[in-house]
């Protein structure tokens, strides 16, 4: 595949996937499904955003997707404020949409993906992403484990206020890059299925970062080598594999 | 010479204590380091609150509330509800709490298994252990535990590993734990202290 048009957005989607895998095995462990919802549809009214203005998309879309999860962070409500503000933002998409031909455009874009487009800039962001979040990965590792305690109280310290900072700016930037390059349906699949379903096969917490990695990558490589030959949107056909791959996981849990 | 009275890891002057408003107080006490004291009390009189405002969880309104200097706290809540499904495992609560596992048969079988499949009583036991053996790099004196109500859900096969537990806490480490289970605290050599001793308008 070396030289093949495909290639970038192979490789880029490939690595997107190992991200948001760990991505959404932190959010499982955090409980913030729903701010992913929403922080992933902000992200793309970001992105529709500025293809009206003319305006470069990563950075809008990082701009509101941060703001969105600095108020859901402020809010003890784990449900009902995230619900309100990921519909808050499908009905901006879909006003911008409705009121610009651009808009219009970019809005089918973030919904249907476009993975089979995603360029060198694409692919650089994602590099540059996945290099961040192994250099990232010790701290993220530690601020999810410590998540998991209250309301019980260890001695040791908590992490560090610049830790969880991080933790949310690094997880604000995988779910838009995310929504950037496989659409947004397709990247809250690959946030929410596979560590959903690794949650039913792990044996421990390593073993969920494990099987989410696992279930996400066959997740990518099966809906790849399906939608081609197919002919089909890449997108919908990922977020089906997902669904089933995590259903079938269930399934092995619970025959074991 | 007269001896010298032992420091006090924690120590409240007037203090008020709740969530969005006050609801215990004024309140004082010393909690003299080494001690093992069983706080004691009707539900609702706020043992647990007081356990809480020492962990920042609640809030002190007025007064003042002091832990020494160098001290460190560590909290067995009175409750912790499991997530379904948690893909934790015994091992990684042990590391979440910072704590190093005890050698106990009992503990150290449950320490390969998710949390998520064990009973209420191994449950609590896990817990339990992991808060006395959070921050045992430190020195004992410099280590105050809470425990809110560590008799609950624990039933007969693991109620002599947890009195085991409490009981071989190093001298100089500090204890305050509420029950209601006399025979519990009598069995873990707790010295009993009603909180409504340490009010001031008692």
């Amino acid at each position: 595949m070396l030289g093949d048009l495909l290639f970038v957005p192979f490789v880029a989607g490939l690595l997107i996937t190992v991200v948001l895998a760990l991505a959404g095995a932190g959010l499982f462990l955090r409980g913030s499904v729903w701010q992913a919802l929403a922080l992933g549809q902000w992200a793309a009214a970001g992105g529709v955003l500025a293809s009206v203005l003319h305006w470069p998309v990563l950075p809008v879309a990082l701009v509101l997707g941060a703001g969105v999860m600095a108020l859901l962070q402020r809010s003890p409500d784990r449900e009902r404020l995230p619900l309100a503000v990921f519909l808050a933002g499908l009905a901006a998409v879909t006003l911008l949409a409705a009121n610009f031909p651009q808009a219009s455009l970019a809005a089918a874009a973030w919904a249907e993906g476009q993975l089979y487009f995603a360029g060198p800039h694409e692919l650089w962001a994602v590099v540059a992403l996945g290099v961040a979040s192994l250099m990232l990965a010790p701290g993220l590792y530690r601020v999810w484990r410590y998540a998991q305690v209250a309301p019980d109280v260890p001695a040791a310290p908590a992490p560090p206020a610049w830790l969880r900072l991080t933790e949310i700016g690094w997880l604000v930037a995988a779910v838009v890059l995310g929504s950037m390059v496989l659409g947004l349906p397709a990247a809250l699949a690959t946030l929410l299925l596979p560590a959903w379903g690794a949650a039913y096969l792990a044996r421990n917490l390593r073993g969920l970062f494990l099987w989410a990695q696992a279930i996400a990558l066959a997740g990518f490589l099966i809906a790849w080598s399906l939608s081609l030959p197919l002919d089909q949107p890449f997108a919908p056909v990922l977020v089906l594999t997902h669904a089933a791959l995590a259903l079938g996981a269930r399934l092995v849990a619970l025959a074991r | 010479m007269t001896p010298q009275p032992a420091l006090a890891i924690l120590r409240a002057q007037a203090v008020h204590l709740g969530f969005d408003r006050p609801v215990l107080g004024p309140l004082s006490l010393e909690v003299p380091t080494g001690a093992r004291w069983a706080l004691t009390g009707p539900n609702g009189i706020g043992k647990s609150l007081l356990l809480k405002a020492i962990t920042g969880q609640a809030r002190v309104h007025a007064g003042a509330l002091e832990l020494g200097p160098a001290a460190r706290v560590s909290l067995l809540a009175q409750d912790h509800p499991r997530r379904q499904p948690w893909p934790l495992c015994g091992h990684d609560w042990f590391r979440a709490m910072g704590a190093t596992a005890p050698g106990q048969p009992r503990v150290q079988a449950l320490l390969n298994r998710r949390l998520d499949r064990l009973s209420g009583g191994q449950w609590q036991l896990l817990r339990l252990a992991a808060a006395l053996h959070s921050g045992t790099h430190q020195l004992p004196q410099e280590r105050l535990i809470l425990l809110d109500e560590p008799a609950n859900h624990l039933d007969a096969e693991v109620r002599g590993d947890a009195v085991e537990l409490i009981a071989t806490l190093p001298t100089g480490a500090t204890l305050v734990m509420t029950s209601h289970d006399d025979d519990f605290l009598r069995a873990v050599g707790a010295e009993n202290h009603p909180l409504t001793d340490y009010l001031d308008a008692r």
